[in-house]
């Protein structure tokens, strides 16, 4: 029986397309399915706040440059990475990130904590010309940047687009993009208070690059960088102890 | 649907496992059956053969 | 190539041309203010390029030998061609991309040279470019040999495989313009993700449609393997990349997914490309290469089924392995280790079968460098293999993870079986596709074998000690119980390595340019065989093809 199944699979390789498929999948499925209800297990964290029009925009520019090729956002539960890096990450810190930028090596540090870490000031002299900053450092230096206006006249379909994929921004939120954009870059101005007022009293408002007459993309990557971790503070709140670094001498 | 995390864990687990296991028989029964025997061996040696043309009906 | 058409093909061709030329003009009046539209012009530009080549030769004499008669294998010849083109930029910008790492100013101060955007470029050019076209190309030569079967398409397979270089063409040109879904091997935005579609269709309708052409009852194993690399590569395309665009004016798009589940997608697509683009895919090249070069039947072909299923089945399970110690739940890392594993049975049995097809012809292995390649191939598979059960175990890759040796691991497995194998089929098709004798120097393959095993070892030993260095710099700590090193430390401790690999790259850079210039003068200045053009059939076929062994 299963050989006459199998010599008729054969023949039309049609069936033996589906034989593929029914193996292959599996896999997958298992470990994906169970997945889509782990907001059940997952912490919870009601302190969440979104990314502003600025931080998005921000974060584009870090997916754009390829960051995540050399820096991870993902601290493992692992006592060394805890104590260099700070509390290991929670599932529901990229709960909101389309696509996630976990990454997969650290040519440079993790960055998964590194907002409010350093000074503005630091992130720019960095990214101009990192061994301005960190001698031994082999990032590349990012000047661009700074002499790059950043288009905010579409960050509201951003914000939709951001909307139809899960991330609830409000309708206010939208129509308000272009304008909170440059709020968050020039404080004290009255797009500046739109801003906190719909994402919260923690937003920061700064002139990132030192410049408030225009908004750079230097603005934007340095709010993205500032408000890395701190989006919610879920967890430094009740997590469990991290793990012992597996030793082999033990 | 209303399919809890747990529940969906725990189906994922067990007939993850018992689809293994049955498609490890099957592929086993499939290669090892004796009628299949002399089918392998020529596809094994036919590739060797002069293949300069194709054949037709 | 076009004098292999008829009429209404060309025709067929001329108007496919048209509707994506239509297409590009879309895309470039929609995006006109967006990168988007800087693609629009390069999909027109594309368009009219091989809608000149058509057209100028649209009214030249049809065909008219009975072209069934013969294997298609024109669009084989110009799917090795591309794949040495890829092969050699793919790989230069892999040089630079490495010395980048060493001297960072290599960059130049502009944007689109800089590391991030590059190294993009630098997988998506091996990976899709060299390592795609030579797996359209093998597969259509391999499908028609085994089948004893033409194409089933005059057209299709041209707009496969030239479908496929605009694919990749597109995902190039985008990373140097920032254009990115920021997904590891499947950086490409939406529109050229959708175009992948329908050329990834448009393959699987022609090697059904080939198949079931066949004499034979039972398909050849090789020809498993391809099949499972278009279907699952399908598969692990489609999920992987849905994503709502910014709008259709826009190349910027956002997944679908996001944080743990897109992390496990990700991944689950991420391992599963290494497994049936760069492992199936491949092995179907072992299956069909190594038997021809080497003149022996595969040792076991019971083996080689068993290998396939293990394989098919097993490694979809494996992906989540590349996120051990993360949120991802503790159980699906546990499970993707315990495949991980799992996975090195049918692996290592798919290379004891290669190493003991080659009982008995070790003297081959030890004269003939295009079947030493194709040896070589299997044992860097071989440890391969080993190498990533072993760096799935959680608490290795505890210490393996975010370092190099991950790179070492993936370059073992990139340069040393799939480009290997890929040269040593290449070196075994190219003389039998141009019906030459041989090729034009063996001199120059003996080279060209060396300095790639040589490129290979020195690139992987750097990332090893690269690798494990970095992994426990970061993790050790000082009597009074405080981290020892910090990042920068760790990073300087790295510079050496970073020169090494470098090297290491340049070495199977210059190689694969000696491959170049081989295949070339092959092409041109070895003459043609007698007895291969004797099996060119003028009417009907020689007596002894048309009742082949039962």
């Amino acid at each position: 029986m299963p050989e006459l199944f199998h010599r008729k699979l054969e023949r039309t390789a049609i069936g033996f397309t589906l034989a593929i498929i029914a193996a292959a999948s599996v896999g997958g499925i298992v470990e994906i399915a169970p997945l889509f209800t782990i907001d059940e297990t997952v912490e919870e964290a009601p302190d969440l706040r979104l990314y502003t029009p600025l931080e998005l925009a921000g974060r584009n520019i870090y997916v754009r440059e390829g960051c995540y090729a050399c820096h991870s956002q993902m601290i493992r539960t692992l006592r060394d990475e805890v104590e260099r890096y700070g509390p290991y990450s929670l599932a529901v810190e990229s709960k909101y990130d389309h696509p996630m930028l976990w990454g997969s090596k650290r040519t440079g540090p993790d960055l998964a904590r590194v907002g409010g870490k350093y000074s503005d000031f630091w992130h720019v002299a960095h990214l101009t010309n990192p061994r301005d900053v960190v001698p031994e450092s082999n990032m590349p230096a990012y000047r661009f940047l700074a002499r790059a206006t950043l288009d905010t006249s579409d960050l509201g379909v951003h914000l939709e687009a951001q909307r139809a994929v899960g991330v609830p921004y409000t309708d206010e939120m939208v129509e308000n993009a272009s304008r909170d954009a440059f709020g968050q870059a020039t404080p004290d101005t009255e797009p500046a208070s739109g801003v906190v007022e719909r994402y919260g009293e923690a937003t920061q408002v700064s002139a990132f690059d030192g410049v408030t007459t225009r908004v750079t993309e230097m603005d934007a990557l340095v709010a993205y960088l500032q408000v890395l971790g701190r989006l919610t503070g879920a967890a430094f709140e009740n997590t469990a102890a991290s793990e012992e670094t597996p030793d082999p001498q033990q | 649907m209303d399919l809890d995390h747990d529940t969906l864990v725990a189906f994922s687990k067990s007939w993850g496992l018992f689809y293994l296991i049955a498609l490890s028989i099957a592929v086993l029964i499939y290669t090892f059956l004796p009628s299949n025997r002399k089918r392998f061996d020529d596809a094994k040696k036919n590739i060797l053969d002069k293949d300069d043309t194709p054949w037709r009906r | 190539m076009i004098a292999q058409l008829t009429t209404s093909e060309r025709r067929q061709s001329a108007i496919i041309l048209l509707v994506l030329g239509m297409a590009g003009l879309a895309m470039a009046a929609l995006g006109r203010s967006d990168p988007l539209g800087v693609h629009g012009l390069l999909v027109i530009l594309f368009s009219v390029g091989l809608s000149y080549f058509v057209l100028s030769s649209f009214y030249e004499p049809e065909p008219e030998t009975d072209r069934l008669g013969l294997y298609y294998d024109d669009p084989i010849k110009v799917g090795i061609v591309l794949s040495m083109a890829w092969a050699v930029f793919g790989m230069f910008i892999g040089v630079w991309v490495a010395a980048q790492l060493a001297w960072p100013d290599l960059a130049f101060d502009a944007a689109w040279s800089s590391f991030g955007r590059l190294r993009p470029a630098h997988t998506t050019g091996v990976i899709f470019g060299f390592g795609g076209n030579a797996l359209i190309a093998t597969s259509f030569h391999v499908v028609q040999r085994t089948s004893r079967a033409r194409l089933a398409g005059q057209v299709s397979p041209w707009f496969v495989l030239l479908g496929f270089n605009l694919f990749c063409v597109l995902a190039v040109t985008g990373y140097f313009m920032g254009l990115t879904q920021s997904k590891e091997y499947a950086e490409p935005e939406w529109y050229a993700d959708l175009w992948l579609v329908i050329v990834w269709i448009t393959y699987f309708v022609l090697y059904l449609r080939t198949l079931a052409r066949r004499k034979e009852p039972h398909i050849y194993v090789a020809n498993w393997y391809y099949m499972a690399f278009i279907v699952v590569v399908a598969i692990l395309h489609i999920v992987n990349n849905v994503a709502v665009p910014v709008s259709l004016g826009h190349a910027k798009s956002y997944s679908v997914w996001a944080g743990v589940q897109d992390a496990m997608v990700q991944w689950w697509y991420g391992h599963n490309a290494v497994a049936f683009f760069l492992t199936a895919g491949f092995l179907a090249m072992l299956y069909y290469y190594l038997p021809i070069r080497a003149g022996r039947p595969i040792f076991s072909y019971r083996l080689s089924i068993l290998s396939f299923w293990g394989i098919t089945f097993f490694y979809m399970w494996a992906g989540s392995h590349h996120l051990h110690y993360t949120a991802l739940p503790h159980w699906v890392q546990n499970l993707g280790m315990t495949f991980s594993v799992m996975l090195l049975v049918p692996s290592w049995a798919s290379a004891g079968n290669a190493l003991l097809t080659l009982n008995g012809a070790w003297h081959k292995v030890r004269d003939d460098a295009t079947l030493r390649f194709i040896t070589v191939a299997v044992l860097f598979y071989g440890l391969s293999t080993f190498e990533g059960s072993f760096l799935a175990i959680r608490p290795v890759n505890s210490l393996s993870h975010y370092t190099d040796w991950t790179v070492g691991h993936v370059h073992a497995g990139a340069l040393g079986w799939v480009a290997l194998i890929t040269f040593g089929s290449f070196y075994t098709l190219v003389p039998t596709l141009w019906k030459r004798e041989r090729m034009y120097s063996a001199g120059l393959v003996e080279v060209h074998f060396w300095l790639a095993l040589a490129g290979t070892l020195v690139y992987v030993f750097a990332m090893w000690n690269s690798g494990i260095i970095q992994g426990l710099m970061w993790r050790t700590y000082t009597d009074d119980g405080t981290l020892a090193y910090s990042f920068i430390d760790s990073l300087l401790a790295m510079y050496p390595y970073y020169i090494a690999r470098a090297f290491g790259g340049l070495l199977f850079l210059l190689g694969a340019i000696v491959a170049c210039y081989n295949i070339w003068m092959t092409v041109r200045h070895v003459p043609l065989s007698a007895s291969r053009r004797a099996d060119i059939p003028i009417t009907g076929l020689p007596a002894g093809a048309a009742t082949p062994a039962e």
